[in-house]
C-alpha cells in the first residue's frame, strides 16, 4: 500500500505545478479531482455543482461527457480530457478548454472515470438546466419530461430562470406549469408554496394531485404524554374509531415499543411446542392440548413460571391504549401548507367529481348506442315481426367479418370501411332472406320452435366461422380520422371511434323512422304485422313482405357488425356476446316500438355504466346486478316494456 | 297409485325393463366384474349420460307437458352439482388436513383445522376464511338436502315471480337466459366463495374411500344414477299421467282457457318448474362426482339450451323421447369431439369432425325442428302403429297440442 499512496503523493504534487497552464474548466475538474477520482455517489456532489454552475460554455459538454463515461485521466499529470477511442489499446485525448487534440496516448497510461448509475443520474439532473436553455425545442421538451420524471428541489431555479427567455409559446405555458407544481413541492417560503397551492387548486390534472397528495400525508403515531410541539398534527384518534381500530393502535405500540406484544394463537402453540417436556407441557399432556382451553391452562402455568411472555389481557390491552396519545401527524411540517393542500384537494376532487360523472355520462351514452346499434335489427325482427332470431348475434358477426375480408382486399382503410358497409348489409341481407325461405317460413306460429331452429343455425354459423377463419381475434382496423379521442379536459374523454358509433346509430333510427313510415314497405309490413289476412285482402304479397322486412333487419344488424368489429375485436363470439344484452333492450324497451328500443338500450347503457362506477373493480359483478335487477324490475314492474303496445296491436 | 300409472302408461314399464337390462349388462361388463369390456371411464361416460337423461325427463316434463320453455335447467343441474361438491371438497380436505396436522408434537384445534381447510380450499382465489354459504359443508345430510332446496328455491322464486306477471312464452325463456347468465357471471367471481371459476374439483375421490379403486366408485354412480332415472321417470309418469297432467297439458295448449275454467294456473305452473328444478339438481349431484370438476363454464345459458336441444331432438311431450335424444345426442356429440369418428376426405377439403360437429348439430337440429317435430320418439309411433288419427290439416307441432290446422282456423 505505501508505495502506492507515496506515488499518488507525488502524482498530485506533480500537478499542482501545471495547474497554471491550463484552462478554466480543467482547473475547476482539477480542484474537485480527489471527488471525481473517488466516484461516490454521496461525495460527488459538489464536484458536479462545480461544473454545473461555472458558466462556463464547455461545462455541458464536460457534463455530457462524463454521463457516458468518456472523461479519461492522464496518469502522468492527473489532468482530465475528453477520450476518443482509435483502437482498443489507444485513445485521442482533446482538451476541453480549448478543444485541440492533445496527442495520442495508449490506454494503460490512462484512467477511464466510470460514474456509476446514481452519479449519472445525479449529471443528468445537472445537465437539465442547460438543457432548459437548448435551441432545439425538441431537447427543451425532453427536459421537461425529465423534470416530471423526478421533480427535484435543486431544479426549481433553474427552470424559474428559463421561463423569461423562453420563445414558443407552448413550452413557456409548460414551463410555467412544472415551475408552479415544483414550487408546491419544494418552494423555499410558506407564502410561496401556498401561493402556488392556491394557484393549481382550479386544475384537474393527475400531476397536480400528485403533487398535492404527498403533502396531506400523515402517519398515526402514539406517544406516551402530551403531543410534542413542532410536530403539524391532522388530527387526534381514539383507539376504537373507525379510522383507527383498537389491534391496529395496538399493534402500532407494540411497533414503537411502548407495549408488550400480543401473544397470539400461532405463537402459543409454538411456545407450548417448544416447551414440551416429557410429552406435556404447563402441566398438561400433549395429547390433551387440541383445544384453546387446555393450551391457554398450560401457557399460563408457563407464563407464570416465566418461561415465555405473559399473555397480554383485555385489560392490559385497554389500560396501554388508554395511557397512549394516537395523532395523524403531517409528513409536511408547515400547518399552512397542508391546510392550503387540503382544501385545494377538496375543491379539486369536487371539480373532478363533476367531470367524471360527465364523462360516465359520455360512456354510458356510447355503450348505450353500441346496445342499440346492436338490437335495432332485432327491434325489426322480433319487435315488428315477432320472430325471435338467435342467430341475430350470428349476422352481426357475419357483418364484421365481411368487413375484415373487405380489408384484406382493399388496404386503403377509409375506401375498404366504405365498401365493407354496403357489402355487409348485401350479405346479411341475403343470409336473413335465405333464413327466413328455408326456416323461419314454416315457423311463424310456433314461436318457440323459431328460437331452438334459429339457435341451430346460430351453433352452426358460429362454427363455421370459427372453420374458417380460426379462433383468434381478426383484427378490423379503423381509419385513421376515427383513431384518436375528442379530450375536454383531463378527466373527459371520448374516442372518436365511439362517437362515430353513435352518430351512426342516431342515423339508423332515422333510417328506420323513415323505412317505416315513409316508405310502401314500411307500410306493408306495420299492415302485415298487424293483421296478415287483411293485407292479404288488400293485394299485399305477406310472404314477400316478411322475406323484404327479415332481410331488412339482418342487414341492419350486418352494418351494426361492422361498427363492432371496429371497436372490438372480430372473434366467432362476436354475436353471441351482444345477443343477450340485446334481446334486453328490444323486451326491457317494449317489443313493436323503436322508441322502446331507444329507451331500452339508453337505459341498460345507463345502469350497466352506473353500477360499475359503484363497483369499478368488478365488472362481472356489475353485469350480474345488472341482469338481476332488469330481470326484477321488468318482470315486476312492465312485463310489456317500457312502452307498451296498446289496443288491438298489442295482441294477445 | 303406481299400478294404474303402469296401467296407463304401458310405456315406463318397456322403459324400466330397457333401463334395467341395460344396467344389468353394463355391471357385468364392466371391470369392476373382471370383465375388460366396458373400461372405467366409459362406464363413467354412461353413468353421466344417465344424469343428463334425468335432466332431460325434467326437461320435457316443463317444456313438452308444461310448454315452459325454460332455458336455466342446467343451471339448477350445476347448483345441484355444487352442492354435493362442497361437501366432498370439504370433507376431503378435513381428512387430508387432519392427518397432515396430526403428525405435529401437540393436536390441532378446531379453528386450527378450519382455517387450514379453508386454506387449501380457497387459497387459489386468495382468501382462507370461509364464506357463509359454507355453513353447512361438513354435513352431508344437509348438504344432500341443499342439492334438493337450492335449486328448488331458486327455481320457487324465480317462477313465483315470473308467473304471477304472467310472463309467458319467448319473454319467459328470455328472462330465464338472462337468470341462468346472471348466476353464471355471478359464480364467475373470485368472491362468490365457490371459487370463481377454478370452481370446484377432485369431486371422483370420495372421502374415507381411498382405498376403493375407482373401477368400483364408477360402477356404484353408474347404479346410482340408473335408479335415480328410473326413480325420476316413475315420477315423472305419475306425475303426467293423473288430472294434473291434463291440467298442464292444457295450460300448454291454451292457458287463457284453462285458467277461464278456474285453474290456479300460476300455481301449477311454479309447481312443475320448482319441482324439476329439484330433479334437475339430483341429477347434477350425481352427474358432477363422475365428471369430478364443476365450474361455473358449465352453467353457461348455453348448456340449458343443448338440454332444450336433446329433448327437442329426442321428442319432447313423452318421456323416454326425452331419455333418447339425452343419451343419443351426448354419446354421438362424445363420439364426435373425442376425434373417435373418421375423417372425410372429400379430395380438395378433409372434414375433420372435431371442427363439423357443432355444424352438423345445428343444421340436423334446424331439419328435426322443420321436418320431424316428434323428433326420435317419433320413430316409435310408426312402430307402434299408433299414428295420428287423420283430422285433416297440418300438424302444429306440441306446442298446440293435439289441435290439427283445421281446427285451430276456427
Amino acid at each position: 500500500m505505501r508505495p502506492i499512496i507515496l506515488a499518488m503523493h507525488v502524482l498530485i504534487v506533480s500537478t499542482v505545478a501545471t495547474l497554471a497552464e491550463t484552462g478554466p474548466v480543467q482547473a475547476i475538474l482539477q480542484e474537485q479531482r480527489d471527488l471525481i477520482v473517488k466516484s461516490s455517489r454521496k461525495t460527488i456532489g459538489p464536484a458536479i455543482e462545480a461544473v454545473a454552475t461555472s458558466g462556463l460554455p464547455e461545462a455541458q459538454s464536460v457534463l455530457q461527457a462524463w454521463q457516458v463515461k468518456n472523461i479519461w485521466m492522464r496518469k502522468s499529470d492527473g489532468l482530465f480530457f475528453l477520450g476518443e477511442k482509435i483502437d482498443s489499446k489507444t485513445y485521442r485525448l482533446i482538451d476541453f478548454d480549448s478543444g485541440d487534440t492533445v496527442g495520442e496516448f495508449p490506454k494503460r497510461a490512462l484512467k477511464n472515470i466510470k460514474p456509476n448509475s446514481g452519479i449519472r443520474a445525479l449529471i443528468g439532473t445537472a445537465l437539465v438546466q442547460f438543457q432548459l436553455l437548448d435551441p432545439e425545442p425538441d431537447r427543451r421538451m425532453a427536459a421537461l419530461d425529465a423534470i416530471e420524471r423526478s421533480p427535484d428541489a435543486s431544479l426549481l431555479a433553474p427552470l424559474r430562470n428559463s421561463i423569461d427567455d423562453e420563445s414558443d409559446a407552448e413550452i413557456r405555458a409548460r414551463k410555467m406549469r412544472i415551475e408552479r407544481l415544483l414550487t408546491i413541492a419544494h418552494g423555499t417560503s410558506v407564502d410561496e408554496r401556498v401561493a402556488a397551492i392556491e394557484e393549481m387548486s382550479t386544475d384537474l390534472g393527475v400531476d397536480v394531485r400528485a403533487a398535492l397528495n404527498p403533502l396531506t400525508r400523515t402517519k398515526i403515531m402514539a406517544f406516551a404524554g402530551d403531543i410534542p410541539e413542532g410536530l403539524n398534527v391532522a388530527r387526534r384518534l381514539s383507539p376504537g374509531s373507525d379510522d383507527l381500530p383498537r389491534e391496529d393502535a395496538y399493534a402500532l405500540l407494540v411497533a414503537t415499543d411502548l407495549a408488550p406484544a400480543i401473544v397470539g394463537r400461532d405463537a402459543i402453540r409454538d411456545a407450548l411446542i417448544a416447551n414440551l417436556e416429557d410429552n406435556s407441557a404447563g402441566g398438561v399432556q400433549a395429547g390433551e392440548l387440541g383445544t384453546d382451553e387446555a393450551r391457554l391452562r398450560a401457557y399460563g402455568v408457563l407464563a407464570r413460571a416465566g418461561t415465555v411472555p405473559p399473555l397480554v389481557t383485555d385489560a392490559e390491552m385497554d389500560a396501554a391504549l388508554d395511557a397512549h396519545i394516537f395523532a395523524a401527524v403531517y409528513a409536511e411540517a408547515s400547518s399552512a401548507v397542508t391546510a392550503a393542500a387540503e382544501s385545494a384537494l377538496v375543491r379539486i376532487a369536487n371539480r373532478v367529481g363533476i367531470s367524471q360523472g360527465a364523462d360516465l355520462a359520455l360512456d354510458a351514452l356510447s355503450l348505450a348506442s353500441i346496445y342499440f346499434l346492436a338490437a335495432i335489427g332485432l327491434a325489426i325482427t322480433f319487435g315488428v315481426m315477432g320472430v325471435i332470431n338467435m342467430a341475430h348475434g350470428e349476422f352481426i358477426m357475419m357483418g364484421a367479418y365481411t368487413g375484415y375480408v373487405v380489408q384484406q382486399f382493399i388496404p386503403h382503410h377509409t375506401v375498404s370501411i366504405l365498401v365493407a358497409v354496403p357489402l355487409a348489409f348485401v350479405v346479411t341481407f341475403g343470409a336473413g332472406v335465405a333464413m327466413e325461405r328455408l326456416v323461419i317460413r314454416w315457423l311463424y306460429n310456433r314461436p318457440l320452435e323459431t328460437l331452438l331452429a334459429t339457435f341451430g343455425i346460430s351453433i352452426a354459423l358460429q362454427q363455421l366461422a370459427k372453420n374458417i377463419f380460426g379462433t383468434q381475434a381478426r383484427p378490423l382496423t379503423s381509419p385513421s380520422w376515427l383513431d384518436g379521442a375528442w379530450v375536454v379536459n383531463d378527466v373527459i374523454s371520448i374516442s372518436h371511434i365511439r362517437i362515430a358509433i353513435f352518430v351512426l346509430a342516431l342515423i339508423f333510427l332515422g333510417v328506420f323512422l323513415f323505412i317505416m313510415h315513409r316508405t310502401r314497405l314500411g307500410l306493408e309490413t306495420r299492415a302485415v304485422t298487424q293483421n296478415r289476412r287483411m293485407a292479404a285482402t288488400m293485394g299485399i304479397n305477406p310472404d314477400r313482405v316478411n322475406m323484404l322486412t327479415f332481410g331488412l333487419g339482418s342487414g341492419i344488424a350486418g352494418i351494426a357488425g361492422v361498427a363492432i368489429g371496429l371497436y372490438a375485436k372480430v372473434t366467432s363470439d362476436l354475436g353471441a356476446d351482444y345477443i343477450v344484452q340485446s334481446f334486453m333492450t328490444v323486451v326491457v324497451g317494449g317489443v313493436g316500438n323503436i322508441w322502446g328500443t331507444l329507451l331500452g338500450a339508453t337505459g341498460i347503457g345507463f345502469l350497466q355504466k352506473g353500477i360499475e362506477w359503484f363497483n369499478p373493480s368488478n365488472t362481472l359483478a356489475a353485469q350480474t346486478y345488472m341482469i338481476i335487477f332488469i330481470i326484477v324490475v321488468f318482470i315486476q314492474l312492465r312485463p310489456q316494456g317500457i312502452i307498451a303496445l296498446k289496443g288491438r296491436a298489442a295482441g294477445d | 297409485m303406481p299400478q294404474s300409472v303402469i296401467a296407463r302408461n304401458p310405456s315406463v314399464l318397456v322403459f324400466l325393463a330397457i333401463l334395467g337390462l341395460f344396467t344389468l349388462s353394463v355391471t357385468l361388463m364392466s371391470e369392476w366384474a373382471g370383465s375388460e369390456i366396458v373400461s372405467t371411464s366409459f362406464v363413467k361416460t354412461l353413468g353421466k349420460t344417465l344424469c343428463l337423461a334425468l335432466v332431460a325427463v325434467a326437461m320435457d316434463l316443463v317444456w313438452g307437458y308444461a310448454g315452459i320453455l325454460s332455458l336455466g335447467h342446467f343451471a339448477f343441474f350445476g347448483l345441484g352439482g355444487y352442492m354435493i361438491g362442497m361437501w366432498l371438497m370439504y370433507e376431503r380436505t378435513h381428512r387430508i388436513v387432519a392427518s397432515s396436522l396430526a403428525e405435529a408434537p401437540i393436536p390441532p384445534t378446531e379453528s386450527e383445522i378450519a382455517g387450514a381447510i379453508g386454506n387449501q380450499i380457497f387459497g387459489v382465489v386468495g382468501s382462507s376464511e370461509f364464506p357463509a354459504i359454507w355453513a353447512f359443508a361438513d354435513s352431508l345430510a344437509l348438504q344432500l338436502l341443499l342439492v334438493v332446496l337450492v335449486p328448488g328455491l331458486f327455481a320457487f322464486v324465480f317462477g313465483w315471480l315470473a308467473f304471477r306477471s304472467r310472463v309467458t312464452g319467448v319473454y319467459l325463456s328470455i328472462l330465464t337466459q338472462a337468470m341462468t347468465l346472471a348466476l353464471a357471471l355471478y359464480l364467475f367471481q373470485n368472491d362468490s366463495g365457490l371459487r370463481g371459476n377454478n370452481g370446484l374439483s377432485g369431486l371422483q375421490n370420495l372421502p374415507g374411500l381411498d382405498h376403493v379403486p375407482q373401477s368400483s366408485i364408477s360402477i356404484w354412480f353408474f347404479w346410482a344414477s340408473a335408479g335415480a332415472l328410473a326413480l325420476g321417470y316413475v315420477f315423472s309418469a305419475w306425475i303426467v299421467s293423473g288430472k294434473f297432467g291434463s291440467v298442464i297439458r292444457g295450460i300448454r295448449d291454451n292457458e287463457s282457457r284453462v285458467r277461464f275454467l278456474g285453474y290456479p294456473v300460476e300455481a301449477y305452473k311454479l309447481f312443475v318448474f320448482t319441482v324439476t328444478a329439484m330433479i334437475a339438481g339430483i341429477a347434477g349431484a350425481l352427474y358432477y362426482p363422475q365428471a369430478g370438476i364443476i365450474n361455473p363454464a358449465e352453467i353457461a345459458p348455453i348448456a340449458s339450451i343443448y338440454l332444450a336441444v336433446w329433448v327437442a331432438i329426442g321428442g319432447r311431450g313423452r318421456l323416454y323421447g326425452a331419455v333418447i335424444g339425452a343419451a343419443f345426442v351426448s354419446l354421438v356429440s362424445s363420439w364426435f369431439t373425442g376425434g373417435q369418428a373418421p375423417d372425410v376426405n372429400l379430395g380438395f377439403y378433409t372434414i375433420k369432425w372435431v371442427d363439423w360437429w357443432l355444424v352438423l348439430l345445428g343444421l340436423s337440429f334446424v331439419a328435426v325442428t322443420l321436418l320431424a317435430p316428434k323428433g326420435i320418439g317419433g320413430l316409435v309411433d310408426l312402430w307402434t302403429g299408433r299414428m295420428a288419427p287423420d283430422r285433416h290439416g297440418a300438424d302444429l307441432g306440441p306446442d298446440s297440442g293435439s289441435l290439427r290446422e283445421a281446427e285451430a282456423e276456427q
